[in-house]
């Protein structure tokens, strides 16, 4: 992997408009911090290898090196990711019935891994008038605060940072696709620091088409209900052409074609829908209200959810084929289409030795990618 | 007891410019002197404060220079002499009421010295108020040296009581601040009363209304009055010669430019080659001197700092006296001997007199010069402009810094005239963008903030000093609030006129000679204003930072008081309230986390950096012990406790 320092990071992240502001970067040093969802560099660092650029999921991410690192293979950009199981989960009767986004796997798993001791801490996205804002949370109590998608980017790892300066070592993550690349490549020890020690025990990912810009949604959705207040959002899958907002009054629907202008540039060169760098990830179920697609990827995953399960905190089924396929096709959708632009836009394993990439992955897998037919089903490993 | 009043008649003494300006207003019997502090100006009201009681006199720290000459002027017309003293800006200032007042007339002795910055040594310019003498038609002296200095003052009351009108002294920085030997005259015993008489003939200049209606006829009295003053000029003692009977090259100057005139002669040994023309009287010339000392040479060089006005005064009058001293060769600043930017030195009189002479001679010998080189290139490590240790702005200015930076709206800061105005440089993090007069921040942004009908969306902030905001501010906040213009004010409180040496100003309870006074409270008279008004201490880096964050959330005029007293103030130089340490153990040093930011970004005098073990120190003799960057460390590795 290349590391650079916060000179390039400002000049192919921040300058590029391709922050999305995930807090990889926040709290590490004194240097960049994040306000209304906006990340900002408030003095130069001279170093010309920094942990902001290492951590960025827009600045030289390489797939193949994270791959064989977390699953000792190289990065194969199958649609899913690699993962052992896609399950239909929610809720279990351990569980208090909490207005969850859909079936409430999140906060189970997270309130489970507290009270189980997987984790001590996690970094979790609260949401604080109509913002979205990093949580560390310490007790299971806390967790279904953070319960419900907020469709903001937020920079949660922000939080993830002040636990791991706070000493905690075993750490829990609940975060976007941007945002668990930037754990990914944080635990891979970018700068080889000798004192270096992972403190994340569990990353919880979350399926993500795309965000919107907190600083553009805020204007639009005073705009939309006034001083209401926000108690959910939604964006129903299409042929629904309306993001849904409950607030403390009524329900408002705002069409689409004024949301989708304020989709950030960052988000367009995401090739990750389900979260592929995570021990579990977990996304809504489409067609059946209540229950959450969820894919099992690593051993940590494993086995939290046979303790989850077993101890009554979730309630799993099988994935039916139609949903998986369905799931498929849109992730590799995501994933052509992102691949696509980031080419265009020199983002993709640019030419020549020395210029700089936001993304690296092995040419004949870009073909791949980009050469599939999306209607070809997939199958699931 | 004050130097300027233990000694007697005869005495001689080292004295400061600026004090023997002073001494010469006491011996003038001065009753009244205002100003406003402006280096190099300011020492001169200082001294005079510091003898008010001893002297009776009144002097009052202004809160403008328009207003001083406006109080100075109060005691001329009720018969009292009066002093009014400002850098040269202030003349800018006080401008329209001097036209005003020149046309009216005085009536007590009146003198204006500004206090002029050639090189901008302390000053944001290197402006001129020689010019004001001519535009507003009153008589303008220059003295020469320090004796001069004291004993013109001393003349131009008496000139000013001659013509019933003002007289400008004007000084220069190498002047005001160096010292020589001054002989002092005797003070005098009796003291003026004051009475304004108003009730006399319309015109009568004694004991009529003062204004300066009707208008032509009293311009027609104040040109009689300025050619009166050139009659004076004539047989003044202030302006002499020395040098050959037919020199080579008649040199022309005033002001501290004498010194280098003498001196590069001295030193090139031309004594009786060239004739020098030292002119105490600069404006309006004296046409018979002129004519006799012109009709001297074919060439003449005018020196004098920066705009040439002397020299063009000198052409004017040379064209009007051609068919009786011929025509002339000139040297000066249009034909680029003499430079018209910056201060004048003997090197560059030197430099200038080779050249016309055709003199091969070195102004440095070359092994000197050499030498020099050498050691310049090796030599003293770069120093920037810093705010000192424990400064309140610093603290202030990385809040303000930060809270732009995270707000990202490409907001920024119209800078004022201060201490502060150090901001537009890396010790304030570069946060100014605007730096002009003072007042102008405020009312900059006050126009900044009326352009968001033309698509203008960027958050608009102001700062100024607490004296600076009742000096300039007041107005243009009135405009900003009258207009609804969107605006953060920032007023920078350290409690005092800090840059110029901590003068009182109308928010403090005492006035410059140390009389109880009604302090104005600034965030009171904001607040009436009709402002959302914030008052924060800057060492409180959180709350300064979260209050100005909501400020920056709402529309209107904001203001937010920054209180904290200036490091080097009386009260607290001295006290430290922390002792402050470095844990090396925590210290992050140059690596990721950290990179310095203490000693690469914060930059207190007060902490340095140890290279050989990485880590950062507190300097012990240096460090104010105001704690912040406690706040500021992000390993927790510096400390502070509180002393008891």
């Amino acid at each position: 992997m290349w590391v650079f320092g916060s000179n390039e990071l400002i000049e192919d992240v921040l300058k590029k408009d391709l922050c999305i502001g995930c807090g990889a970067c926040v709290n590490l040093c004194p240097y960049f911090k994040n306000y209304k969802g906006k990340t900002a560099m408030l003095f130069p660092c001279t170093l010309a290898r920094g942990r902001c650029f290492a951590y960025c999921p827009k600045a030289e991410v390489d797939l193949d090196a994270l791959a064989t690192f977390f699953w000792n293979s190289p990065y194969e950009g199958t649609p899913l990711g690699k993962h052992t199981r896609v399950l239909m989960a929610r809720a279990g009767e351990k569980m208090r019935k909490a207005p969850y986004q859909a079936g409430g796997t999140v906060s189970a798993l997270i309130t489970l891994a507290l009270k189980e001791g997987f984790i001590d801490a996690a970094a979790l996205t609260d949401q604080k008038d109509m913002l979205a804002v990093p949580r560390l949370v310490t007790n299971a109590e806390e967790v279904a605060d953070c319960a419900g998608s907020k469709f903001m980017a937020a920079p949660t790892l922000a939080a993830l940072h002040q636990g791991a300066r706070q000493g905690y070592e075993r750490l829990g993550v609940v975060g976007t696709p941007c945002q668990l690349t930037a754990v990914a490549q944080m635990r891979t020890n970018p700068l080889e620091l000798q004192e270096f020690k992972d403190p994340v025990a569990l990353t919880v990912g979350l399926f993500c088409t795309w965000a919107i810009d907190t600083r553009k949604l805020i204007p639009l959705l005073t705009e939309c209900i006034g001083d209401a207040c926000v108690h959910a959002m939604d964006l129903p899958p299409p042929p629904s052409e309306t993001m849904i907002i409950d607030t403390d009054r009524d329900r408002v629907q705002i069409p689409l074609e004024r949301v989708r202008p304020l989709i950030p540039k960052g988000c367009t060169l995401c090739v990750d829908m389900t979260s592929e760098w995570s021990d579990i990830s977990v996304g809504v179920l489409e067609g059946r209200p209540g229950w959450n697609t969820m894919i099992v990827r690593s051993r940590v995953g494993e086995q939290l959810l046979h303790n989850a399960c077993r101890n009554g905190y979730l309630e799993t089924r099988p994935l039916p084929a139609q949903n998986l396929e369905h799931l498929c096709s849109a992730a590799a959708g995501k994933k052509k289409r992102a691949l696509i632009h980031a080419l265009k836009e020199g983002f993709l394993n640019p030419a020549g030795k020395d210029r700089r990439a936001g993304l690296r992955l092995r040419p004949e897998i870009v073909e791949k990618i980009i050469a599939s037919d999306l209607e070809e089903p997939c199958q699931s490993s | 007891m004050s130097i300027l009043i233990e000694a007697g008649s005869g005495d001689s003494r080292l004295l400061m410019g600026n004090e023997a300006i002073a001494r010469g207003a006491l011996e003038a019997g001065i009753s009244v002197a205002t100003g406003y502090p402006g280096t190099p100006s300011s020492d001169i009201i200082e001294r005079l404060a510091k003898v008010a009681k001893q002297r009776h006199l009144y002097v009052e720290w202004s809160v403008n220079e328009k207003v001083a000459l406006e109080v100075a002027a109060a005691a001329s017309f009720a018969g009292l002499r009066s002093l009014c003293v400002m850098k040269q800006n202030g003349v800018n200032v006080a401008s329209d009421f001097l036209l005003h007042l020149a046309a009216s007339g005085t009536r007590g002795g009146m003198v204006l010295v500004p206090c002029d910055d050639p090189g901008a040594l302390s000053s944001a310019n290197e402006g001129e108020s020689r010019h004001f003498a001519r535009l507003v038609e009153i008589p303008l002296l220059e003295p020469g040296d320090f004796q001069e200095a004291k004993d013109m003052i001393t003349w131009a009351f008496e000139l000013s009581e001659k013509i019933h009108n003002l007289v400008m002294v004007r000084s220069v920085t190498r002047l005001s601040h160096a010292s020589g030997n001054v002989i002092f005259g005797s003070l005098p015993q009796a003291y003026r009363s004051a009475f304004f008489k108003c009730d006399g003939a319309l015109l009568d200049p004694m004991e009529g209304p003062v204004f300066s209606f009707p208008v032509a006829l009293k311009h027609s009295r104040q040109q009689e009055k300025l050619r009166q003053a050139v009659a004076e000029f004539e047989q003044c003692p202030f302006n002499s010669y020395s040098g050959p009977r037919g020199p080579e090259l008649l040199i022309i100057t005033s002001s501290v430019c004498n010194l280098y005139c003498r001196e590069a002669i001295h030193i090139l040994g031309i004594e009786d080659r060239v004739g020098l023309l030292e002119l105490g009287t600069t404006w309006p010339l004296p046409p018979g001197l002129m004519q006799k000392y012109l009709s001297r040479a074919a060439r003449i060089l005018v020196v004098e700092e920066v705009i040439p006005f002397l020299e063009e005064n000198v052409k004017i009058l040379a064209a009007e006296l051609a068919p009786q001293i011929g025509n002339k060769k000139f040297f000066g600043k249009k034909d680029g001997s003499i430079p018209s930017v910056g201060e004048i030195n003997p090197d560059l009189v030197i430099g200038a007199l080779c050249n016309i002479l055709d003199i091969a001679k070195e102004t440095r010998p070359e092994i000197y010069t050499r030498r020099a080189d050498e050691l310049a290139a090796s030599g003293a490590p770069v120093r920037e402009m810093t705010f000192c240790a424990g400064c309140p702005h610093r603290a202030s200015f990385w809040s303000v810094h930060q809270v732009l930076q995270m707000d990202g709206r490409n907001g920024f800061v119209c800078g004022d005239i201060g201490c502060y105005s150090l901001a537009m440089l890396p010790t304030g993090f570069s946060t100014l963008k605007t730096l002009h007069a003072m007042g102008s921040g405020s009312g900059i942004a006050s126009g900044f903030g009326k352009l968001g009908e033309f698509g203008f969306d960027q958050p608009v902030l102001a700062v100024c000093g607490d004296s600076t905001f009742f000096h300039a501010v007041l107005p243009a906040l009135v405009n900003a609030v009258h207009h609804r213009s969107d605006i953060t004010l920032v007023v920078l409180d350290n409690s005092g006129t800090a840059m110029t040496g901590f003068q009182p100003h109308p928010g403090l309870p005492v006035d410059a000679a140390g009389n109880e006074v009604p302090a104005i409270d600034i965030a009171s008279v904001c607040q009436a204003m009709g402002a959302v008004v914030r008052v924060c201490d800057p060492f409180d880096l959180e709350d300064t930072r979260r209050t100005l964050f909501e400020l920056l959330e709402q529309r209107g005029l904001k203001v937010l008081v920054l209180k904290q007293i200036c490091a080097l103030s009386p009260q607290k130089k001295a006290h430290k309230k922390f002792e402050m340490s470095v844990d090396a153990q925590l210290c992050i040093g140059e690596n990721c986390g950290c990179n310095q930011l203490c000693t690469r970004i914060f930059k207190c005098p007060g902490l340095t950096w140890n290279p050989e073990n990485n880590v950062s120190r507190i300097d012990e003799v240096i460090c104010s012990g105001c704690g912040v960057c406690a706040s500021i460390c992000p390993g927790g590795a510096i400390r502070k406790e509180e002393i008891a």
